[in-house]
């Protein structure tokens, strides 16, 4: 819970946000308010802004709490902050991006720094024309063996003779965060190249030949999702069937000779992440992940030149069945393993559509799979393999034909809205359900990276997939593209060979455990009041508005609509969203806290 | 032709290929290995059935332009499956005569002014020196119009370490209605494309 109490001076000059002439300030913001370079706050974020001279903040154990401070100054100047607190603390310098789409300044990227940390303003890295404010994100982390009271401290700034502080007031409740989240929120991506591309000095030639830093990369990139309560997902294959070489077993053999012969580098990449030991010492323990690309595809592991052969479904089984397997003998029993079919036709590798079904025809293609799957994977084996199909035109006939067949679905999140039942009904039948769509971009409020997790988990779907959070553009530090498709940075730039968080990342973390909390407490027996009082502390809606109703679209037949058709009869349901608030999810966290101290 | 010829004529052509290998790929032996592989497939590709690979109403909405829908050509993208496969298959083994990564991909041209084309198949590894990634048909280019036009094979190397053969597809009136990209690189990459 946030204070958002200003002084009576900060009070005024929360007033004028825009660029302003102050001799040394030092002044912090809840996390939903994001500080521009110029002394004020992002235009998108303004509503109901005030700077605040002091950080009060109530938490339950377990997580993060998080805030903002701007440090402004008149002119050139060296400085120097610091934060004294007794909890465990990270302070992060934001890196004003600038985004073309409207040629303003967003902070985004997060570059780790250590307390106490010196800097100039303006910042000759930046290179941010007139800048006279600099701003940091603060995580105070919270261990789940905290010990519940109020916890004080400061943050600390030091110019030349001046001196100021902003006091911080953290209360810790006894409530822990649940470990499980209440929505699994993935995060998407393809292929390893692109690894090549953002770290040119950690993978190079040298690199390339070893390998070793490839996968400490790529185990890198699973932990900052991890740590940010998210998954990570990389698809390991090409619209052709193009396999990457960390993705899959090597195979020998032909036909009925088909055979894995060698699975050092699949091992390399993914023993780490099945066992769990690729999270060791991370703040939410070593877990194996939850659920992982195979990369089975209409070229993999048999080839489609035996397609509708004997031959194709004997180099299926053998190596499917060698799959398991492997698996089974090495214990990863905690992942689910996905037979995902990515391709589209009109990517001209294949006949028919793996990915959004838009020609009915296509599902005896899923069907054809699942036998052969059920050929090779014993009936009781403890490995976890699921038949998994991203879903959008023709979902509602894809339900019904493939039931049995494909257990896990991935839903466009619009689509889905027409079919109010459909989540409840898949889910009582043992299947799992998920969302897919976009990350808003730096130009949106900060609230719009909650508006997704909440629907899933209003709508009572199990997941949500940004369908890709690792590609920032070319020249995401001076001719950023908005980060539609980031949600994390390359580090080489600042000598950190990883990715570095975004503080939509942070925005989406912390969101994230607000929902455990909210979920633990649906549990026991309050869910659609809790639901009630927190759609309308986020946007003034009641329930029922979240839930749309059967279209008239969908109803004709799918080849005689389009996209231009179906976007039309979403936008008076998406309209219902369309404005959101800064504070919103400061309302909705309340609730959250409200609801953790009741007895339990 | 019939299929029994069409098989003798690829053991025949793959046996005189004998075991084309690259273990260190030059220039000089990809033009070699890739022309073959071009000439058998102008033999062994049935060009009547390319002609029904591509679905009627998936021709009407390739050039049809509508503001509102940026992706309805693509949307309303279809193949015959049947004709689709049994091309597909002959490209693969035609890919298989090299031991070393070769993608055979199937080209044909378009009905419009200016003139047009567009890749039907494509292949494992996803190479071609003009496919552009997503493009549902691209511009007529000036060295398939001559393969068209002349249905004699023509070796390109415009992009760095690729090389491709353009190879003519006849139907049984014997005119030319596609052509095949056969073509490698000097380098393969093993992760490019993968996504």
């Amino acid at each position: 819970m946030w204070s958002l109490r200003a002084s009576a001076q900060s009070a005024a000059l929360a007033l004028l946000f825009g660029s302003q002439c102050l001799a040394l300030e030092l002044r912090a913001l809840p996390e939903f308010f994001r500080p521009d370079p110029f002394g004020g706050i992002v235009e998108s974020d303004r509503e109901g802004a005030a700077w605040l001279d002091s950080v009060k903040i109530t938490a339950a154990r377990g997580g993060y709490a998080s805030f903002q401070v701007s440090v402004t100054t008149a002119g050139d100047s060296e400085c120097q902050v610091s934060i004294e607190f007794p909890l465990t603390t990270e302070i992060y310098r934001e890196w004003f991006h600038f985004n073309t789409p409207d040629k303003k300044y967003y902070p985004d990227a997060l570059i780790p720094v250590h307390s106490p940390y010196r800097f100039q303003i303006p910042d000759s890295d930046n290179h941010v024309p007139g800048q006279t404010a600099q701003g940091f994100w603060i995580d105070l982390w919270i261990p789940r063996t905290t010990e519940p009271k109020i916890y004080r401290g400061e943050v600390r700034l030091a110019s030349g003779s001046q001196q100021k502080t902003v006091p911080i007031e953290l209360t810790v409740l006894p409530a822990v965060v649940p470990e499980d989240d209440a929505v699994t929120l993935d995060n998407n991506s393809y292929g390893t190249s692109w690894l090549f591309d953002q770290y040119p000095r950690t993978l190079g030639q040298e690199a390339k030949n070893s390998d070793d830093e490839l996968f400490r990369l790529i185990h890198a990139y699973h932990r900052i999702f991890y740590e940010h309560r998210g998954t990570f997902h990389q698809l390991g294959y090409g619209h052709a069937g193009k396999v990457g070489p960390e993705f899959a077993p090597v195979l020998s053999g032909v036909g009925r000779h088909k055979h894995i012969v060698n699975w050092d580098q699949f091992d390399r990449h993914y023993g780490p992440l099945f066992d769990g030991s690729a999270f060791r010492g991370s703040r939410r323990g070593a877990r194996p992940i939850p659920y992982v690309y195979l990369p089975i595809n209409p070229e993999w592991p048999a080839s489609f030149v035996n397609w509708g052969e004997p031959g194709y479904e004997a180099e299926f089984v053998n190596v499917v069945s060698e799959m398991e397997h492997h698996f089974r003998i090495k214990n990863w029993t905690s992942t689910r393993f996905e037979v995902f079919f990515n391709q589209k036709k009109r990517y001209k590798g294949f006949p028919w559509d793996g990915d959004e079904v838009r020609f009915e025809r296509d599902n005896r293609y899923f069907i054809e799979y699942h036998r052969m799957l059920e050929k090779a994977v014993p009936e009781n084996t403890p490995v976890h393999f699921v038949m998994r199909a991203d879903t959008s035109w023709t979902m509602a006939k894809q339900f019904d034909e493939l039931k049995g067949i494909v257990t896990f679905w991935v839903a466009g999140e619009g689509e889905l809205s027409w079919y109010p039942a459909a989540a409840k009904q898949l889910k009582q039948r043992g299947d799992t359900v998920w969302t897919y769509g976009g990350t808003p971009p730096v130009q949106r409020v900060t609230t719009a990276m909650t508006l997704n997790p909440l629907r899933s988990w209003i709508d009572g779907v199990d997941g949500f997939v940004r369908w890709l959070t690792v590609s920032p553009g070319p020249d995401p530090w001076f001719k950023f593209g908005g980060g539609a498709e980031t949600l994390v940075y390359p580090g080489e730039r600042f000598g950190v060979a990883g990715p570095l968080a975004s503080i939509r990342l942070k925005i989406q973390r912390d969101c994230l455990q607000d929902l455990a909390l909210l979920e633990r407490a649906a549990r026991l027996g309050s869910r659609e009041r809790i639901k009630q009082e927190v759609v309308g502390q986020f946007n003034g809606t009641k329930l029922s508005d979240w839930q749309n109703t059967h279209a008239v679209l969908p109803t004709k037949p799918v080849l005689d609509w389009n996209n231009a058709d179906f976007e039309d009869a979403l936008k008076p349901f998406e309209a219902r969203f369309s404005h959101l608030q800064p504070a919103a999810w400061l309302r909705v966290r309340e609730i959250a806290l409200q609801e953790s101290r009741r007895p339990q | 032709m019939s299929p029994a010829v069409r098989y003798a004529l690829y053991l025949s052509a793959a046996f005189s290929l004998g075991a084309i290998s690259l273990s260190a790929a030059s220039k000089a032996k990809l033009e070699r290995d890739l022309d073959q592989i071009g000439r058998v497939a102008s033999v062994m590709i049935d060009g009547d059935i390319c002609q029904h690979i591509v679905t009627p109403r998936a021709m009407e909405y390739i050039f049809r332009k509508d503001p509102r829908d940026p992706y309805a050509d693509g949307d309303n993208y279809d193949v015959d499956d049947e004709s689709f496969i049994r091309i597909k298959k002959t490209l693969i083994r035609l890919s298989q005569l090299a031991d070393y990564p070769v993608d055979v991909n199937l080209w044909m041209p378009l009905n419009a002014n200016p003139p047009r084309i567009h890749i039907v198949i494509r292949n494992r590894y996803e190479m071609s020196q003009f496919w552009v990634w997503g493009n549902l048909t691209q511009n007529m280019f000036p060295e398939m119009r001559s393969v068209l036009d002349t249905g004699k094979r023509l070796t390109v190397e415009h992009k760095p370490g690729f090389v491709s053969v353009l190879a003519p597809v006849r139907n049984s009136l014997d005119d030319i209605v596609g052509l095949v990209e056969v073509v490698s690189r000097t380098e393969p990459d093993a992760r490019e494309n993968v996504k």
